[in-house]
């Protein structure tokens, strides 16, 4: 793996993160590479899901919650002001650890992203639903059954239809909180796999609180504890020789 | 600053046309819902203006010996308030007393003692119940229980209290069936299962924890309710009595039917009567004189004006047994 | 240390026996309502009740303008009070929810449920019949309708706040607006229990008959002119069954029984309906 001059593709400089006057994250600075994935690792509480949250800005569904610093998406610093929040998320899609289908048809589940954003006639739609679908490794089980309620579909194959109605907006960042934690092992597998095709075209922060998971899909490991970022580095890099002791004591199950 | 709109290139579709509506019409509709809930407000403001308004023909005229003058005399127009007044707190009074016990103790068997199988089944048919127009608990009361209470329990009452004291003069006169005991009884029937449904949520939100613990220690299952259930819960009870007792209050056509219409006040509890409610319905459009109508607003507005105190504090009972149970989990 | 335990056994029998007791006396007065009223009223049940008019004392008749005008005038609350208490709701439950104008909203929303409606009625009277100049469907249907919009208020605000956030998180994570989410998602996850709620307002306003008393009055004949006098049942029954005739008794009895089975029934279809938690509709 080259990693001698991987493109940036967000830069985060000094995040901070405060619920009401609590500080959740405490000047936050690093990288996110092009086409990578970025794994997020550290105990409950550390910051690591806030972290995810601040960078597409669905902290502001609620009062009491802001962020400071910059985030800067190819240079343009999305938590201004007078960035389009709508089409900042256009650009970063979310899997939530919960899959969550929308009441509604699979094929509108997909769709809805899609009409909200772009005027497509109905082949088109239909095209693009299908490559999401096929992108989540869905396509070959509901394509049948479009028709049918998403909330038909097992654990597993709901999560990937919440990939499939993320990647189908062709976002250029896909952000995953604890994305397999809700799922069995046969569905986590077949989901880690999905994530290891999709960093070939989308740059991909995946939170986790599986150590093993992380070392199997990610470049990259950042360890973060008490709303800091200890360590960040290459994920062989972090989980052979770690450079922080606390990275090494978490790594080795002495807490967390 | 750039804006990530321009920086990249998006998808040929795009319709940032669209986008910038969308964001117009969210105003729109958050202002909409805004306005509507302001509106809410403005109704209640309103409802309170307009019974000022209209009884203040009454108000100017009697000023506050309206609340205890006895006299009701549409011809010489001199209008009194006391004896509705008297007749809706004791007649919602009478079903307090009476439907209070019986629902709290529905409420316990229902939490503690019915067998699961049949918990759900009978906690539908009291909210079932509890959804009957008031109309007719009103004709039931009027053809059925009138003419029993006349012919063998209000009988029975006045003998059996013959000489006694107090109570003689409680339970006295002729029997006319209608009254406002009967009026009480009525209410008690129609307030029972408004109460029995909020004791019986009321104590579900007790935590499990407590209860367990305290069966864990050999209690018996009368005693978790007297010393764990009752007090944890007791705000939130006393605010679904207090709900029952505001419902109570402004009851119309339960009462109408058997109170017998009387401006009077009599220390018997068999002695006809009449509620601010029942006054109202039977007197209003036939009301001649602006200051009857006048008169007859007046007392609408001193019942809205008591169930709304009595509502309020209900709120604040339940909101604080909401709050305590919101703070232990 | 046994005298202690018996004397608390005895004591826990004897609350619990009283407190099965009361229940049993609960349901037995209720059931020997409800039985009465089957009774009278099954009795008077023929095919006059729904093809004729209410009559003048003495002569035979039926409800049909009693019930028309009481369906019409439900109809006209719930088209007026639902928009305006799904609005409400929607605003309590997703834009202001922590707001101060929520509390003081939802505050005054409890009170107005409770609310004596012959207050109600009284309101009405000299908001519109004052001003109209005389009684009407309109100011009828106005008063239900205050009494609607309370109750869909609170039964939507309801099951709006049961909605996991995570779903409104996950349809606005893909740029959808507000509006947006609620409209497409959270009302749709949702609409079977404002259904419900609308269903449990017209179960309640469909025997309301104070409101009504003086803002539709009543109308002996056949009408369905909103800007007149409009008959309603229960209206009917109360003018019916106070009076001394016998087969106007009879009708009153009748009419309280068509309220009471659709009320029940109503009531029923709205259990049945919110019974499945939002999670699982799709």
């Amino acid at each position: 793996m080259d990693s001698s001059s991987p493109e940036v593709k967000v830069s985060i400089e000094g995040l901070s993160f405060f619920y009401g006057s609590n500080a959740a994250l405490k000047k936050i600075s690093l990288p996110l590479y092009a086409n990578k994935v970025t794994a997020f690792i550290g105990p409950s509480g550390c910051g690591k899901s806030t972290f995810l949250r601040a960078l597409n800005r669905i902290f502001e569904l609620y009062p009491n919650q802001r962020a400071e610093g910059k985030v800067l998406l190819d240079g343009v610093d999305i938590l201004g002001r007078d960035q389009d929040v709508n089409i900042l998320r256009l650009k970063i899609g979310m899997v939530f650890q919960k899959p969550t289908p929308f009441p509604m048809t699979i094929f509108d589940n997909v769709a809805f992203g899609l009409q909200l954003h772009e005027k497509l006639s109905r082949s088109e739609l239909e095209g693009r639903v299908e490559t999401a679908l096929k992108r989540a490794a869905l396509w070959d089980e509901v394509k049948d059954k479009l028709h049918v309620s998403g909330n038909s579909l097992s654990g597993g194959q709901q999560q990937r239809l919440c990939i499939a109605r993320s990647v189908a907006t062709k976002p250029e960042i896909i952000l995953l909180d604890e994305p397999c934690s809700a799922l069995d092992p046969i569905s986590t597998a077949k989901v880690e796999e999905l994530i290891s095709e999709l960093s070939n075209d989308y740059t991909i922060v995946i939170v986790t609180h599986n150590m093993q998971q992380a070392s199997r899909v990610s470049h990259y490991t950042a360890f973060m504890f008490l709303g800091e970022v200890i360590e960040f580095g290459a994920t062989e890099q972090v989980f052979t020789a770690p450079a922080n002791k606390k990275t090494e004591d978490y790594i080795t199950g002495r807490f967390g | 600053m750039a804006d990530i709109a321009s920086s990249e290139e998006l998808p040929a579709a795009f319709d940032l046309a669209r986008i910038r509506r969308s964001h117009r019409a969210d105003h729109i509709f958050h202002a909409l819902t805004r306005a509507c809930s302001v509106f809410v407000l403005l109704l209640f403001a309103g409802i309170l203006l307009s019974l000022i308004l209209g009884a203040l023909p009454a108000i100017e005229a009697f000023g506050f010996a309206f609340l205890w003058t006895e006299a009701w005399d549409p011809v010489r127009e001199v209008f009194g308030a006391a004896a509705p007044i008297y007749g809706t707190l004791v007649t919602s009074l009478i079903a307090i007393i009476i439907a209070v016990p019986i629902g709290i103790g529905i409420a316990i068997f229902l939490t503690e003692l019915c067998p699961r199988v049949l918990r759900r089944s009978v906690g539908i048919v009291i909210e079932l119940l509890a959804g009957i127009p008031s109309i007719i608990y009103g004709i039931w009361g009027l053809f059925v229980l009138a003419p029993i209470l006349q012919q063998i329990i209000q009988p029975g009452f006045i003998e059996f209290f013959e000489g006694v004291p107090f109570f003689e003069s409680l339970f006295t006169g002729p029997p006319y069936g209608i009254g406002m005991f009967t009026a009480g009884l009525i209410l008690a029937i129609m307030v029972l299962p408004f109460v029995t449904a909020i004791t019986r949520d009321v104590f579900e939100t007790v935590p499990s924890v407590l209860k367990e613990a305290a069966y864990g220690m050999g209690s018996t299952t009368w005693e978790v309710i007297w010393s764990i259930i009752l007090p944890y819960s007791r705000s939130g009870v006393v605010g679904g009595v207090m709900l029952g007792l505001g419902r109570a209050l402004g009851e119309t056509m339960a009462v109408t039917f058997v109170v017998g219409n009387a401006h009077r006040i009599s220390t018997s509890l068999f002695a006809p009567g009449t509620t601010i409610s029942a006054s109202i319905a039977n007197e209003f459009t036939e009301a001649i004189g602006d200051l009857y109508v006048a008169a007859l607003i007046e007392l609408g507005l001193i019942l809205f004006l008591v169930t709304f105190l009595v509502l309020a504090a209900a709120q604040y009972m339940l909101y604080r047994l909401e709050a305590r149970a919101g703070g232990r989990s | 240390m046994n005298s202690i335990y018996a004397k608390r056994r005895r004591r826990n029998n004897m609350f619990l026996g009283l407190s099965a007791v009361a229940t049993i006396v609960g349901i037995l007065w209720l059931a020997m309502i409800l039985v009465t009223l089957f009774y009278e009223g099954v009795s008077g049940i023929n095919i006059a009740v729904f093809t004729e008019t209410t009559p003048p004392p003495g002569l035979d008749g039926g409800l049909i303008n009693a019930i028309v005008g009481s369906l019409i005038m439900t109809a006209l609350a719930v088209l007026a009070g639902t928009p305006i208490g799904i609005l409400v709701g929607t605003y309590l439950a997703e834009y202001g929810r922590y707001t101060r104008l929520a509390f003081v909203v939802r505050f005054v929303n409890d009170i107005l449920l409770s609310a004596p409606s012959i207050v109600l009625g009284l309101f009405i009277y000299e908001l519109v019949v004052v001003s109209m100049g005389h009684f009407s469907a309109w100011a009828g249907a106005a008063a239900l309708a205050i009494i609607v919009i309370p109750v869909v208020v609170r039964t939507t605000e309801n099951i709006l706040v049961l909605i996991p956030n995570t779903l409104r998180e996950a349809a606005t994570a893909l740029g959808a607006p507000r509006s947006h989410v609620i409209r497409q998602v959270t009302w749709r996850a949702a609409r079977a229990g404002m259904i419900t709620g609308v269903l449990l307002a017209v179960a309640r306003i469909s025997g309301e008959t104070a409101p009504l008393l003086f803002t539709s009055l009543n109308n002996q004949f056949w009408s369905t002119d909103l800007n007149a006098p409009m008959a309603s049942l229960p209206v009917a029954i109360f003018q019916m069954a106070l009076s001394p005739y016998e087969d106007w008794q009879r009708l009153a009895w009748v009419g309280a029984l068509l309220i009471t089975m659709a009320v029940l029934f109503l009531s029923i279809i709205a259990r049945v309906l919110g019974a499945s938690t939002p999670s699982e509709r799709g």
